[in-house]
């Protein structure tokens, strides 16, 4: 058969099956398919249909590229168009048989998309959902559409005809084609593949050799497996077309071995070209001659550098040697050879049968065509993409990737490899070419993108590539040999809390040393991981040094435990929640008493940071840690008391302008260093915000009140209704040291027009009013503008004082909204509405009402906080009318000028972040005031942190951390079975009971409960290294 | 993937047995031609058979390409395939790639070395199981991942991990994993 006769076969195959009668369904059996269990699908899939002596086409095909979505089947029914189900499971796939292929539903509710003319009621269409539609289809034009293991396939979708049209060009001609075209190598450094060729084409020499690097050794990479996998006729047309322009006989296609699957198709395509001619002696009858020899890997990273790359060809080590002399001169056995990557083939391949000019109106100015991407991480779309060149990484990872996972904090991506870098967040607008991403310090590589959230920690990243690449280094050249192995041993240091001062940079100097001096590219890129993380997330390296505190509670050698290294204050856990487990109820109170004096309070209202870093959450469902500190808080007893430190009294007086957590809790720990404590408030009752700010129904008065109480039992002395405004009389009158943690009780204005209007509030005063019992009369349809805890407060409150209908009215999406998400939902659960992406813009007061008019916003380009800034759309602006506007957008301290020391944003005083000391001597200051509105836990942080460094300036130890109980022995670490038990859920009050009332809403667990949560509990802190 | 046909060739690898051993590497050495790019590809034909390269092998393939042993001895050290000890039946390999690291990996590969009681290029001393980390299956999609004998199973848990050394453990009706 000539080619032509081969063409009409395969088309008439492939045409037959399409307009066969008989249903068609292609499974998806790429790696990432059978690993998420596409064999028992299809299996369940057969019995099924036999079952129903269902006649049908079954075709195994390879990755679409949604793996996140595998196992994936596509259904084509004789005159329907296709539709695609994701995430099946035998189950599934047998009610999809009885209920579209035996009766016809189609199951809107399992489908993913449909494909192809026509459309059906409930299904989107495909190619419309945001993670394809930015997807352009060159180079996997063919994946998860046609059988890789069917040559018939390839050729009837116009496989090989970039092949038949290259053999009646000259070399010359496919040469000047492919330089047109404007590809550059998709190895990662992307020389012009035309110009290359032209090296090897031009240099002297009978016999010369053509490489395909298929040894994808990046870890975080898999587009060139899942290439080869769904369309390997795609890549080996590229390989022939490129060997007949430069003159080669002979093809070695270097695949690394644990690919067993790509090698089994390749090997599969390879024999049906034999069989058709396409492969061996005069080619398609042109007389081109051309033989392939598959090498698989043996393991080894840097056999992706050509130079080592042909030498483990010839039998040798994998070794990479100096250039020049450049392959193209003296390659294998000192021949002449070209040594393109997978992905180029794939696209040589596209060019030939479709043009150069039409391949270059794809990507940027200098970076034509496509790209492909393993996006993995913590995206939510994980898969492999094709994406036009130029594309931002922010259209990657929002819209194709569909965002973060559990809406986490996204962090960056890190591009290339162990020889890329970081990216991050704020660079997010980035578009994805050559030249950019090497401007910010990373390299396109071969397409490994990984997406980090805030629970990945950067210095550990590091450590992570440092170890790859040190322990792949070939150890030829000392700069890299050594250089790896030096950067490597300073990250662990850091990441095991023994980091130098100097370290980051020595890291820096290292790095650049290695990246100048070292032989190949293994070596030269190696320190980029280094530079970059250092680059964009130095703070990270720096509170690891210098706080022995990883903020992504990532580093064991820091965080033993993640939930008691996220505490601010640094509560004890593990241990605990271990001892409500063992029922001893006491132990578990005195030993959250031994760092925070407001078990209780925080059993209440604690954001609880800790939650959203539990091991437990990886399996099924975090710990619920603030219900049972709330439960040890109301069920132990004063055992701690026992143990309590209570140091002899020094002549020391201090005064601490502030009952809020911050200023209480130095107060408590100074009393007990043996200092007289003196705290001055303004407002009649001690407490703060916990006394003013937050609602009785969260945090009821009793409790505030019996832990303020065990304050005072230390000696404190709390001054309430007065305000101090200068320092220099509390200095005469005789304190040595002098705490400001005033807070911050004055609410931020949104300086729109009308914000003075009657009938507009703002929210801080507004909880202050409701607390201090004053009557407020709000009306019955209430605004709240923003989207934090206070909003959620004020719009609560509201309803309990009888509005009727309460909006929130925030700029952003739910998604971005800084309010703790069980306050959320309670809110809703309580009918609160709240109009997202929506702002004010101005505000009038009209007849007795407010008319507010606001602007529809949508997400534009990200921040420096990784979320995406709120844009307006022109002309969405519309009014509502209320009875109250109330706004709660943000909180300052109240005139902080007045103590004459240094002010920075927002209002708040400057200081020295690790003593907490102002630039006045004796002087300190924390809290709210600091660091602008946060929460409970930060403050009682705050205050425990001013009193170690006040007790210091008095000439103590600093020391006041207790042993309230001391050490016991602890059993082995219990063994989970995954969803054997789902969190608890905290009992509420119902909603009736709860409007108008502020009774306390969350109810406290019962014992038999409480010790069941507690022994879902992983014991972290128990690991060892 | 090597591994998966070596594994039920271990047994007969006992030392008194070498014979059977030099006439096996006989048979898979005549089936290639002696030249020096070959010596990798032997390398793997004689792990696939063997399960690993005993000492015999590198002094016969030393041989037969007309190398100095130390070059067939420093090939088979340099890539990470090759192994010169016999390894366990059940190979169970843990990913540690980018996207496995950032989803938890390190934590899968603890939970393995802790309920074998092996590291990294250890086996079980019942030779029961062999343990390898591997820099990146390319099933990052599905992360983290861990292979055990060629199935590559992804979003593994602890628990999880757990699941299958226990079945695996069962079917093979072995001491191995009693924790």
């Amino acid at each position: 058969m000539n080619f032509k006769q081969i063409q009409s076969y395969a088309v008439s195959e492939w045409e037959a099956m399409l307009n066969s009668q008989k249903p068609r369904i292609l499974i998806g059996m790429g790696t990432c398919g059978i690993a998420a269990g596409a064999e028992d699908v299809a299996e369940a899939l057969n019995e099924k249909l036999t079952q129903h002596h269902i006649q049908a086409d079954i075709i195994r095909v390879g990755c679409i590229g949604l793996c996140y979505a595998e196992p994936l089947i596509e259904i084509i029914k004789p005159g329907k168009p296709s539709i695609f189900y994701g995430n099946l499971t035998p189950e599934l796939i047998s009610e999809i048989v009885d209920d579209y292929l035996v009766g016809d539903n189609p199951r809107p509710d399992l489908a993913l998309g449909t494909r192809g003319d026509g459309t059906l009621d409930g299904i989107p269409r495909l190619f419309d959902l945001p993670v394809l539609k930015r997807q352009v289809r060159i180079c996997l034009r063919n994946c998860g559409n046609i059988d890789p293991e069917n040559i018939n396939h390839y050729i009837a979708n116009s496989g090989y005809e970039g092949l038949a049209r290259a053999l009646k060009m000259k070399p010359q001609e496919i040469i000047d084609e492919v330089k047109k075209s404007g590809l550059r190598g998709r190895g990662g450094a992307g020389f012009p593949t035309g110009v290359k060729w032209q090296f090897c084409h031009d240099a002297p020499g009978d016999i010369k050799y053509i490489v395909c690097n298929a040894d994808e050794g990046d870890p975080g990479a898999f587009m060139d497996r899942a290439l080869i996998e769904g369309d390997p006729h795609a890549v080996l047309e590229g390989f022939l077309i490129s060997a007949y322009a430069i003159g080669a006989t002979e093809g070695y296609i270097y695949i690394r071995a644990e690919y067993p699957l790509a090698i089994q198709r390749l090997r599969v395509a390879l024999k049906q070209m034999e069989e058709y001619g396409l492969l061996g002696n005069d080619i398609m009858g042109s007389g081109f001659n051309f033989h392939i020899k598959v090498k698989e890997g043996a393991g080894a990273f840097v056999c992706g550098e050509e130079t080592a790359l042909m030498a483990s060809i010839e039998g040798a080590r994998g070794m990479p040697r100096s250039r020049p002399p450049f392959p193209a001169q003296s390659g294998i056995w000192g021949k002449p050879t070209n040594i393109n990557n997978v992905e180029t083939w794939g696209n040589v391949s596209a060019i030939l049968q479709r043009g150069a000019e039409w391949y270059a109106n794809h990507g940027t100015e200098k970076s034509k065509g496509t790209k492909n991407f393993s996006l993995a991480g913590k995206v939510n779309h994980t898969g492999l993409i094709e994406v036009p060149m130029g594309i931002t990484l922010r259209e990657i990872v929002y819209d194709i990737g569909g965002g973060i996972p559990e809406n986490k904090r996204f962090k960056g991506v890190q591009t290339g490899g162990p020889s890329g870098g970081f990216i991050p967040a704020s660079l997010m607008d980035l578009p994805v070419d050559y030249e950019s991403l090497a401007q910010a310090g990373s390299i396109m590589g071969s397409g490994g993108m990984v997406v980090m959230d805030e629970d990945t920690c950067m210095v550990d990243m590091t450590r992570f590539f440092l170890t790859f690449t040190q322990a792949e280094s070939c150890g030829k050249c000392i700069p890299c040999r050594w250089g790896t192995k030096q950067m490597l041993d300073i990250l662990e240091d850091i990441t095991n809390g023994k980091g130098k001062p100097w370290d980051i940079e020595l890291l820096e100097e290292l790095a650049q040393s290695v990246k100048d001096n070292s032989l190949c590219g293994l070596g030269q890129t190696a320190p980029n991981p280094v530079l970059t993380s250092i680059r964009y997330f130095r703070d990270e390296y720096e509170e690891h040094i210098k706080r022995l505190h990883c903020p992504a509670a990532v580093c064991k050698g820091l965080a033993k435990a993640p939930c008691s290294h996220t505490c601010p204050a640094g509560v004890d856990v593990p241990r605990y929640i271990r001892f409500i487990g063992n029922g001893q109820f006491d132990e578990a109170l005195a030993v959250i008493r031994e760092k925070i004096p407001f078990p209780s309070i925080c059993g209440h209202v604690c954001p609880h940071p800790c939650e959203a870093k539990c091991r437990r959450g990886q399996i099924d469902e975090a710990i619920a840690i603030r219900v049972l500190k709330r439960f040890a808080a109301e069920s132990g007893n004063g055992l701690w008391k026992e143990r309590a430190k209570m140091a002899p009294a020094t002549d020391k007086r201090v005064a601490i302008v502030g009952s809020g957590p911050a200023g209480l809790t130095a107060a408590y720990y100074l009393a007990k260093q043996g200092h007289a404590a003196t705290v001055f408030d303004a407002l009649p009752e001690p407490g703060g915000m916990m006394r003013y700010g937050i609602p009785q129904y969260r945090l009821p008065r009793e409790v505030l009140a019996e832990e303020i109480e065990e304050i005072r039992n230390t000696g404190v002395d709390i001054r309430t209704n007065t305000r101090i405004s200068s320092m220099d009389e509390l200095f005469e009158d005789g304190y040595n040291a002098i705490f400001l943690a005033i807070g911050a009780h004055q609410g931020t204005k949104l300086g729109i027009e009308g914000e003075d209007s009657p009938g507009v509030m703002e929210g801080v005063s507004l909880l202050r009013e409701i607390n201090m019992g004053n009557e407020v009369r709000l009306g019955n349809r209430v605004a709240v503008i923003g989207g934090g805890n206070a909003a959620i407060d004020v719009s609560r409150n509201a309803l309990r004082l009888g509005a009727r209908e309460v909006t929130i009215i925030y700029r952003r999406t739910m998604d971005e909204m800084p309010a703790s998400k069980e306050e959320v939902e309670e809110a809703l659960h309580e009918r609160v509405r709240i109009e997202f992406l929506t702002t004010p813009t101005r505000m009038e007061s009209k007849d007795g009402m407010v008319e507010l008019t606001c602007i529809r916003m949508e997400l534009g380009a990200l921040d420096a906080s990784g979320r995406r800034r709120p844009v307006p759309i022109e002309g969405s602006e519309f009014t509502l009318d209320f009875d109250t506007v109330i706004t709660a957008i943000g909180q300052m301290p109240e005139a902080p000028e007045q103590f004459g020391l240094p002010l920075i944003k927002g209002n708040t005083f400057q200081v020295d972040p690790d003593t907490l000391a102002t630039t006045r001597e004796g002087v300190f200051t924390g809290g709210d005031a600091v660091t602008g509105p946060a929460t409970v836990i930060e403050a009682i942080a705050a205050g425990r942190k001013a009193a170690i460094s006040i007790d210091k300036y008095l000439g103590g130890s600093g020391e006041i951390d207790e042993t309230l109980v001391p050490p016991e022995e602890v059993e082995a670490l219990p063994e989970i079975e995954e969803g054997e038990k789902p969190r608890i859920l905290v009992p509420t009050l119902p909603l009736n009971d709860r409007l108008n009332n502020f009774a306390e809403v969350e109810l406290c667990l019962r014992k038999e409960i409480a010790i069941e949560e507690a022994r879902r509990c992983l014991r972290c802190d128990l690991e060892e290294d | 993937m090597a591994n998966r046909t070596a594994v039920q060739d271990t047994q007969v690898l006992l030392p008194e047995q070498e014979t059977t051993i030099e006439e096996r590497l006989s048979d898979i050495l005549s089936s290639y031609q002696g030249r020096e790019d070959e010596l990798v590809p032997i390398l793997q034909h004689i792990q696939q058979e063997l399960g690993y390269l005993p000492e015999p092998a590198i002094k016969q393939i030393a041989k037969f390409l007309r190398l100095p042993e130390i070059t067939v001895f420093g090939v088979a050290t340099f890539y990470a395939q090759f192994k010169l000890v016999p390894t366990g039946r059940n190979v169970i390999k843990v990913c540690r790639g980018t996207a496995c690291h950032v989803r938890g990996g390190a934590r899968i590969l603890k939970e393995v070395e802790k309920q074998l009681d092996i590291k990294p290029g250890e086996s079980t001393p019942d030779l029961e199981y062999y343990l390898e980390t591997v820099a990146c299956f390319g099933a990052c999609a599905l992360a983290p991942v861990v292979v055990l004998n060629d199935r590559v199973r992804g979003k593994m848990t602890t628990p999880k991990v757990r699941g299958i050394l226990n079945i695996t453990a069962s079917s093979k009706s072995t001491d191995t994993v009693t924790k």
